[in-house]
């Protein structure tokens, strides 16, 4: 156990900007202050996570003991201790480095897109809070402090959704998204009751405190639990580790936008679009995968909870990419395209590709916050227009939006050499090869899967080529008015209202679109943006090549090139049941077949990838503004039968039938008829009744004394 | 200082009194009703100031509390002057003696009609509710409880809005007929004691329960039943528990600021410290054998009055069922009899008359600026009262029950404390206090639902009103008077410890009599809870 306190660093940095920015920038209001103070607290974060991870005593991502650092103790009573303590093991190391690296790059390119906004120290106390919440998260070494760095980003998403304070639609979809995540909230609560109640502990690590042995939840459970538990749906409520791997999802699908709770984050666009990037595509939105992730042990040992998780992530998965290829508004694109690939992640760690899960989460970090910082800086180009129907032909204007974007697109279509192409041919591959390497022995269903995966696939090359043709290529469109139906134009074309000098001017009318000028030219983003582009654009591109498959790195001869699998390894548990031994020694092997299926699949895929942006070039090129199915445009009304089935009526019986039904009613009926009943008497004895209060307080008191007096008589006499 | 020490409890009871009585004086000789607010603020203060001489407590008296005074009072009954403060209510004392002056200070400029007996009642109001917590004599008790309901009925009736009337009725009706029977039981137990014991009757609370350790008094089941039923009444009405609520939206919405202050931060209070000081002591085999009574009926409560807050149309009214449902996450906790589902408890107590107080306290600001509390009268807040709407949204925050704020650390430990307990048994396969949390669960997410609901209508979007777009925002004696309320919501939510620790040993004691008296019964496993792991067929 190495003790380290610079880990607390990593989270406090930030904490101190977010505080900074609040009680000094709120005065100050000098944007170049807010600024620095914001970027700065994540620089600081970078460099000591990167310091951690790599330098101090061998770095976390190489060490087998992880990096402990015990603040305070949060909670400790009758057995239960909860530490606010950190721990940096090697996928927290993972986590830690690209959410600041990451997050570092989205703060700057957020203090260009915020510029000139009234809230601009409010704005980036809140990024910097969220920072040390999502830090939190990530670097907590028990379930409790993982779920305050949990409940944290979700109370910062909400304060960021919401936070142009006048936009209604942002009101609303930030307590959309508080109350879907709360939903899921209440599964990990009560799967770390279920936890503690099962192992006496709710630490990730073994470790020392004060003395006292505190021994990790994953230790207890590979000691005690030899077999997997039984492949039946009896187990989920068996109250076993199947129930917790249950629970724990039902939170992840919260956290990270699953079904049945997904609709919350594409309405989460209506926050600004910095945040997106961050929040809603790069991090926040991947704690769920980090939660499967952190807890295999117990996932390896309840292979139904694997398969729901597989089942559930490769349907959402082709559900969202269905509406994305629907969609008008760039950003919502991209919303529903994150949880489509949240959904491929969950898929790869359902089918017990841990580590590959981990590994697209990281390549999706890099080319979703860059693909939102291009529609960012084409939204800022463009006046604030976020409706691709009024774009068109950017590429003239914004070239290096439009190269940078365009890496994005190949990564995330899966072109080969592209970061995306890597983590997500794995993905397919494990799918298909689910028998192989699956903990559990067979996997029903998984050539089903892989199936839905691959149309997924090519889905997501034509969605993305169609909204890159859509902004990028074409005729351009902005000065031409909508010819649509006027019901979607309301709905659609949504405008990311930030400061752009009349904001003040118009004061509280939020719903005007800002028309723009007669000979208006969008332009290129300044160097604050687009720099940063750059940097995700480049990662984009080259990095997958941390974890390039034996079967592709062995065609060019190089037999160990998967450095990212090897790093993660042992965060994957060695369970000792006799299919997880199995499923290791396959994945040790690289026997011929499989090498050869795997190169034959990422063939496939590559055909896939192509097929789906020539689809897109045939459908898009000549007709960018084809009208597309109305149900998918709708969103398959999801949120129609949430509101008729659920919100409703929940509505109308607390309203009708539980307030004025039952207290109002039946229990304030039965009081106010016992007082009608005792007026009834008052009037008979009228002459006691003098109508002051005092005169009735008097009469209670005199009665008590009337009664004690009674006892006291009576009593002694019994004696 | 020896003076002070040793007779704090009963310095800190006639304290507000004096202060009462020189009110009433300043009044009758200078008629300053100007000063009337200061001198309250101050005798309050004073009073906050002399409880935090509770720290010092080093030796407890002969029965296990500290500052215990014990001293005849009516001889011809046995009935004694017998005080003493122990974990349990020692924090509960000094939230009240805290409160106070942050109620004194948020009547500023509130109070237009005969300011004195407004003070007046203030003052007796906590010498009552002081009294309450201090009380180890059931009579004694029993008068502070019954003064407490006086005050307050005052409290409504006079300052109160426009349905005042029928709200102190209303209030004044349901508590008194629970302390009624109450009474009743009081006076039964002194005569089964002096049947039993041949001693005379005796209302002292630590003599009863002396008298039923030593097996001189036994109490026969039935008996027993029907006086915990007296006593659980009381208080269940007083907490309020479901079906017994109603009284409390009206009288919250009904009550002056301070008033509805005081009302959530203390005098629910009252009910849940009666239920573990007296029921449970008293009576442990009633209390185990009812449990599942109160656990479902907090269930009900948690979700009932979740429910019907969300549908409000009135702030405060909202804010008064969101009362109902943490309350009975209280019962909840409590009545898992687990130490740390009953340590949860009084921390929620705590918690709860920290955030909920400040909810009321908010709730009045805007009245006092709009003289609505209607929620569809209101929209985009924010934009115009920037710190109100910060120290909402925070203290919203702590009321959802937010990590790192104290709402979340109480209720935390309730579920975890009935996730853990023995006390609904397990039948075919079904674990009921598993059960019982994932219902009561649900309340935490209504919380966001029915809060956030509020919070977004009142503060986001764009204004709506007009009259609302000239509002002021917070004063420098608001924000001052929030100011503590939020340093405690963060220090309670990030650093429990010292509040925990100091209520350890009571609730151990409470906790190991209600397991572990009546005959037995109880075996050993229940109070271990046995490892549930066999069911799922793990190999040990």
């Amino acid at each position: 156990m190495t003790e380290n306190n610079l880990l607390s660093v990593i989270i406090f940095a930030p904490l101190a900007g977010a505080v900074i920015n609040w009680l000094i920038g709120g005065r100050l209001k000098n944007e170049l202050f807010s600024a620095i103070v914001a970027c700065g607290a994540i620089a600081v974060s970078t460099v000591v996570a990167f310091y951690l991870a790599f330098v101090a005593g061998g770095g976390a991502l190489f060490i087998d003991k992880p990096i402990l650092d015990h603040i305070w103790t949060w909670i400790s009573v009758g057995g239960f201790r909860a530490d606010f303590a950190l721990g940096m093991d090697r996928l927290s190391a993972v986590y830690a480095c690209f959410v600041t690296f990451v997050g570092f790059f989205i703060h700057v390119f957020a203090t260009g897109y915020m510029k000139g906004d009234d809230g601009f120290y409010r704005f980036f106390a809140y990024l910097n809070l969220f920072m040390f919440a999502m830090l939190t998260l990530v670097l907590a070494d028990n379930y409790l402090l993982m779920f305050v760095g949990w409940e944290g980003v979700g109370l910062c998403s909400y304060l960021l959704i919401g936070y142009y304070l006048k936009k209604n639609e942002a009101r609303e979809a930030a307590k959309k998204a508080f109350v879907m995540n709360r939903i899921g909230d209440w599964g990990v609560l009560m799967a770390i009751f279920l936890t503690f109640t099962l192992t006496g502990s709710i630490s990730f690590f073994d470790k020392t405190v004060a003395g006292e042995e505190v021994q990790s939840v994953f230790t207890w459970v590979l000691q005690n639990v030899t077999a997997a538990e039984p492949f039946t749906w009896g187990a989920i409520i068996a109250g076993g580790l199947t129930s917790i791997g249950v629970l724990f999802f039902i939170g992840a699908t919260g956290k990270s936008a699953q079904i049945p709770l997904l609709t919350w984050l594409p309405d989460a666009m209506a926050g600004p679009t910095p945040v997106s990037a961050l929040i809603h595509a790069a991090t926040m939105v991947t704690a769920g995968v980090y939660l499967v992730v952190r807890s295999n042990v117990i996932y390896q040992l309840s292979p139904t909870a694997m398969w729901i998780i597989a089942i559930v992530g490769a349907a959402t998965a082709i559900f969202a990419a269905t509406i994305a290829i629907a969609q008008n508004d760039i950003k919502k694109v991209l919303a529903y395209s994150t949880v489509s690939q949240l959904g491929f992640m969950f898929l790869a760690a359902g089918v017990g590709a841990f580590i590959v899960a981990i590994f697209h989460v990281m390549t999706h970090a890099f080319f979703k916050a860059l693909l939102f910082l291009g529609s960012g800086s084409v939204i800022h180009g463009m006046h604030h227009e976020q409706d691709m129907r009024k774009m068109g032909n950017l590429k003239k204007y914004m070239p290096i939006t439009f190269i940078t974007m365009a890496t994005g697109w190949l990564a995330i279509a899966g072109i080969p050499i592209f970061s995306g192409f890597f983590s997500k041919d794995e993905i397919l591959y494990k799918t298909f090869a689910a028998d192989k390497y699956f903990q559990n022995g067979a996997f029903p269903g998984n050539e089903f899967l892989w199936i839905v995966a691959v149309i997924t696939a090519v889905l997501t090359a034509i969605y993305m080529t169609r909204m890159m043709i859509m902004t990028f290529w074409g005729e351009e469109r902005w000065s031409e008015p909508l010819a649509v139906e006027g019901s979607l134009t309301h709905d659609s074309a949504t405008h990311d209202e930030h400061a752009d000098g009349h904001h003040d001017a118009h004061g509280d009318d939020d719903e005007e679109h800002h028309a723009l000028p007669p000979n208006f030219k969008p332009h290129e983003s300044p160097w604050v943006m687009t720099v940063p582009l750059i940097v995700l654009a480049f990662l984009s591109t080259v990095g997958g090549l941390v974890g390039i498959p034996y079967a592709m790195s062995s065609l060019v001869g190089i037999k160990d090139a998967n450095a990212f699998e090897h790093v993660l390894e042992p965060v994957v548990a060695d369970v000792e049941t006799p299919a997880a031994v199995k499923a290791r020694e396959n994945a040790k092997a690289h026997s011929p077949e499989a090498v050869s299926t795997e190169r034959w699949l990422a063939l496939l895929s590559t055909v896939m990838a192509v097929f789906g942006i020539a689809v897109g070039f045939l459908l898009f090129r000549n007709n960018p503004l084809r009208k597309m199915p109305k149900i998918l445009e709708q969103k398959w009304r999801l949120d129609e039968f949430y509101n008729g089935y659920i919100v409703d009526p929940l509505t109308n019986l607390s309203r009708k039938q539980l307030w004025q039904g039952f207290d109002l009613g039946f229990i304030d009926g039965i009081v106010n008829g016992i007082g009608s009943f005792v007026m009834a008497l008052g009037n008979i004895v009228r002459g006691v009744q003098v109508g002051y209060v005092r005169t009735y307080a008097a009469f209670v008191l005199l009665g008590a004394l009337a009664v004690i007096g009674y006892f006291i008589y009576f009593g002694f006499k019994l004696l | 200082m020896d003076f002070l020490l040793n007779n704090l409890l009963t310095i800190l009871i006639l304290l507000p009194v004096i202060g009462a009585v020189l009110t009433i004086a300043h009044q009758a000789f200078w008629k300053q009703e100007s000063h009337l607010k200061w001198l309250t603020l101050g005798w309050t203060t004073l009073t906050f100031l002399v409880s935090l001489l509770m720290f010092s407590s080093t030796a407890a008296g002969p029965s296990g509390y500290f500052f215990e005074q014990n001293v005849p009072w009516i001889k011809a009954i046995n009935a004694n002057y017998h005080v003493g403060v122990d974990g349990l209510s020692f924090w509960l004392i000094i939230l009240t003696t805290f409160i106070m002056p942050i109620a004194v200070l948020s009547t500023w400029h509130a109070v237009e009609k005969r300011p004195t007996a407004f003070y007046v009642f203030l003052l007796l109001l906590e010498s009552a509710m002081i009294g309450v917590f201090v009380s180890l004599d059931l009579l004694v008790f029993y008068l502070f409880f019954e003064a407490s309901l006086v005050p307050m009925f005052f409290l409504i009736g006079i300052w109160g809005g426009a349905n005042r009337i029928y709200a102190a009725v209303k209030f004044f009706i349901f508590t008194a007929f629970g302390s009624l029977l109450m009474l009743v039981a009081i006076i039964s137990l002194y005569f089964l004691y002096a049947d039993q014991t041949g001693l005379g009757g005796s209302f002292d609370l630590v003599a009863i329960l002396n008298a039923m350790n030593t097996g001189n008094l036994v109490i026969a089941p039935q008996t027993g039943m029907l006086l915990f039923l007296a006593f659980a009444l009381a208080f269940s009405i007083k907490v309020p528990l479901f079906p017994f609520h109603t009284w409390l939206p009206d009288a919250h919405t009904e009550a002056p600021t301070a008033g509805s202050v005081i009302l959530a931060a203390v005098l629910l209070k009252m009910g849940t410290y009666g239920l573990m000081r007296f029921n449970f002591t008293l009576f442990p085999e009633q209390s185990r054998e009812l449990a599942w009574l109160f656990i479902t009926l907090a269930i009900i409560g948690i979700i009932y009055g979740a429910l019907v807050a969300m549908v409000q149309p009135d702030v405060k009214r909202l804010v008064a069922y969101s009362s109902v449902a943490h309350m009975g996450f209280v019962i909840l906790g409590m009545f898992s009899f687990t130490e740390i589902g009953m340590q949860g408890a009084v921390f929620q107590m705590l918690a709860h008359g920290i955030s909920t107080g400040a909810l009321f306290l908010l709730v009045g600001f805007i009245y006092e600026r709009r003289h609505t509390r209607e929620i569809k009268e209101f929209g985009g807040l924010a934009n115009i009262m920037p710190i109100y709407a910060t120290i909402f949204v925070i203290t919203t925050m702590s009321s959802i029950g937010l990590p790192f704020l104290n709402g979340f650390v109480g209720e935390f430990m309730i579920m975890l404390g009935m996730w853990k307990s023995t006390i609904l048994g397990i039948t075919s396969g079904v674990n009921w206090n598993y059960i019982a949390v994932m219902l009561a669960g649900t309340g935490v997410i209504f919380a966001a639902v029915y809060l956030l609901w509020m919070v977004q209508r009142v503060f986001f979007g764009k204004v709506t009103k007009d009259e609302n777009r000239t509002l002021s925002d917070l004063s420098y004696r608001e924000i001052g008077l929030m100011a503590p309320l939020l340093v405690l919501m963060v220090y309670m939510g990030v650093y429990p410890t010292p509040f925990l620790k100091r209520m350890d040993d009571p609730i151990k004691a409470i906790h190991e009599r209600v397991m572990q008296r009546g005959g037995g019964t109880v075996a050993k496993q229940d109070i271990e809870p046995a490892p549930q792991t066999d069911a799922v067929g793990m190999n040990r």
